[in-house]
């Protein structure tokens, strides 16, 4: 409460319970507009009920200031309108208490987790590989293994078309075209999700792009193989082929096999769903 | 309104008339004192609101609502890869902050004292070659990890609308990741991080039009000099660490307002 000479009685008790019972106090305005001064610093905050609302707001403002407010108003609107409507429902949380079922449960998995990587640290130290030493380049030059299918794309030469107009000289260097092809890959990657739209979850309601991803697996496994071909007891061209051919195989076995199973799958699953939700 | 103190403000006397434990009135004790200073309780306020708010009007989750039957999902447990590779980053950080008190970013002497400081830790400091092993594991555990999360978020097609944000951000991320192995790999100054450096400049030089400008900024210069190993040094332990940190919070926090996404 704004007003501390109020007359009504259990005035101080709301008080005490904070701003919430500010709204439902009854008729306090007269007195704080008509009364003296109020010195306690209570009145610098505005209370609940004068805090301006959103039209309030826009009616104040112009331009971009006006617009964003006016979606703000919009978008409560729709949300009301989405609480309001029966698919949208609310629940209080029901749910497993956190403590101690949940953080046991937590610990336990982390503990596990952990003791992963130290009995993997016991067992397989690293090892470490002579000084550094610029006059001699070693045998075998490597990143770590995560690495290596952006290596196996520095190596991809063979691939760089010769251009005719160019009389048969290549548009760029080798190097060039590799580190392009990591940048192509990685924004491939990124825009996924604006290629494959759709509420569709799993891989069998979609055989095309979970062929692509296999696609994608396989083929970041070839790659990392490429980039370390001296290691690799396979002769260099056959391996080279394989790369790309591999992944093409396994992207096409599982756009098989997902189509095989998607008809009698997608009929359970439809039933399931439009019983639920009947279609408009 | 005079300066003198109103019964209702009489906190001390409030306390004494009611039956407090120590621990309860420790506690009232605290937080009044810190009240009378910083406004905690306006702030505790805010929170409340704020947990109320979001936590006791969520929606139903989608099995709920639709009362799809709570079959567990042969997929459920790779929705753990996510978390794990937080665990295995926070170990990675915790022994890297320990293997930081014995390591020196510096490739005079020969052989270099990058490379003498990772071999005092592996042969003569008490347990120091367990903790390199615990880190260099924990490295590859997170970024192994990081991979076939994002696998997992690929084929149960969770990057749909309205996780799109989500999935750039993870593609940051791995790189970031894959950047933080990287400059780690170079630390120990050995061959493979020396020649492995030499592949990284020669891919920058290879970038069109910016190449050299971002090997200079990249490594310190074409060559590999004391500037690369200390630029990698301040990547892995100083940029790196914040940035990534910063966005791994950023991504789980979008994680826990969206919700995860349930397979229909
Ligand atoms: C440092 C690396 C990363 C960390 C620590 C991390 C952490 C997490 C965590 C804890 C979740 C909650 C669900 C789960 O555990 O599966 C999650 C969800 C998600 N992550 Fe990541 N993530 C990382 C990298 C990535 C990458 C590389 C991608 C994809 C390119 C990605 C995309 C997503 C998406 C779209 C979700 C939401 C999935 C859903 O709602 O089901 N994240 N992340």
């Amino acid at each position: 409460m704004s007003d501390t000479d109020t007359t009504d009685a259990d005035e101080p008790d709301r008080a005490e319970t904070g701003g919430r019972a500010m709204t439902d106090g009854g008729e306090p305005d007269a007195e704080t507009d008509g009364g003296e001064p109020v010195a306690d610093g209570t009145g610098i905050v505005a209370p609940d009920d004068e805090t301006p609302t959103w039209r309030e707001r826009k009616e104040r403002t112009q331009g971009l200031g006006r617009l964003t407010y006016e979606y703000f108003e919009r978008a409560r609107r729709e949300d009301q309108d989405l609480r309001t409507e029966s698919d949208y429902i609310e629940r209080d949380v029901l749910a497993f208490p956190t403590w101690p079922h949940e953080m046991i449960r937590n610990l336990s998995l982390t503990s596990f987790f952990v003791g992963l990587i130290i009995l993997l640290s016991a067992t397989l130290p690293p090892e470490m590989a002579a000084p550094a030493d610029p006059s001699t380049t070693p045998a075998i030059i490597l990143p770590d293994w995560y690495l290596y299918w952006s290596f196996g794309l520095l190596k991809l030469g063979p691939l760089n078309p010769e251009l005719a107009i160019l009389g048969g000289e290549k548009l760029m260097a080798d190097r060039t075209y590799g580190v392009l092809a990591n940048l192509v890959v990685v924004g491939v990657i990124a825009i996924v999700p604006f290629l494959n739209k759709g509420s569709a979850r799993r891989p069998v309601e979609q055989p095309f792009w979970a062929a692509v991803g296999v696609f994608g697996v396989i083929f970041a496994a070839t790659i990392s193989a490429l980039s370390i071909k001296n290691l690799v007891p396979i002769d260099s061209h056959l391996l080279f082929d394989l790369t790309f051919l591999l992944p093409f195989v396994g992207g096409f076995i599982t756009y098989a096999v997902l189509k095989t199973m998607r008809e009698g799958y997608m009929f359970s699953l439809n039933r399931r769903y439009y019983r639920l939700r009947p279609p408009k | 309104m005079s300066l003198e103190r109103k019964e209702e403000h009489d906190h001390k006397g409030w306390m004494e008339e009611r039956d407090l434990t120590p621990v309860e009135g420790a506690y009232l004790t605290v937080l009044i004192w810190l009240d009378k200073r910083l406004r905690v309780v306006d702030y505790l306020e805010v929170l409340e609101d704020l947990y109320y708010k979001v936590n006791l009007q969520m929606p139903k989750s989608h099995t709920e609502q639709y009362n799809l039957d709570n079959k567990f999902w042969y997929w459920y447990p790779l929705y753990a890869l996510g978390s794990f590779s937080t665990i295995a980053y926070v170990v990675a950080a915790i022994s890297g902050a320990l293997l930081g008190f014995y390591y020196a970013p510096a490739t005079t002497g020969d052989p270099s004292s990058a490379f003498n400081t990772v071999a005092f830790i592996m042969t003569d400091l008490n347990f120091g070659y367990m903790l390199r092993s615990i880190h260099r594991w924990s490295a590859q555990v997170m970024t192994a990890a990081v991979f076939l999360h994002m696998l997992r978020v690929y084929f149960t097609g969770a990057y749909k609308e309205p996780r799109e944000l989500n999935w750039i951000l993870g593609i940051v991320l791995i790189s970031l990741t894959m950047v933080f192995g990287y400059s780690g790999y170079l630390l120990p100054w050995n061959q493979l991080s020396f020649w492995a450096g030499q592949i990284g400049v020669e891919m920058s030089l290879s970038i069109p039009l910016i190449g050299e400008w971002v090997a200079q900024l990249l490594f310190g210069g074409f060559t590999l000099t004391q500037a690369t190993l200390l630029r990698m040094y301040i990547l892995h332990v100083f940029f790196l660490p914040f940035v990534v940190t910063a966005l791994i919070a950023v991504h789980i926090g979008i994680v826990w307002m969206q919700g995860i996404a349930e397979p229909h």
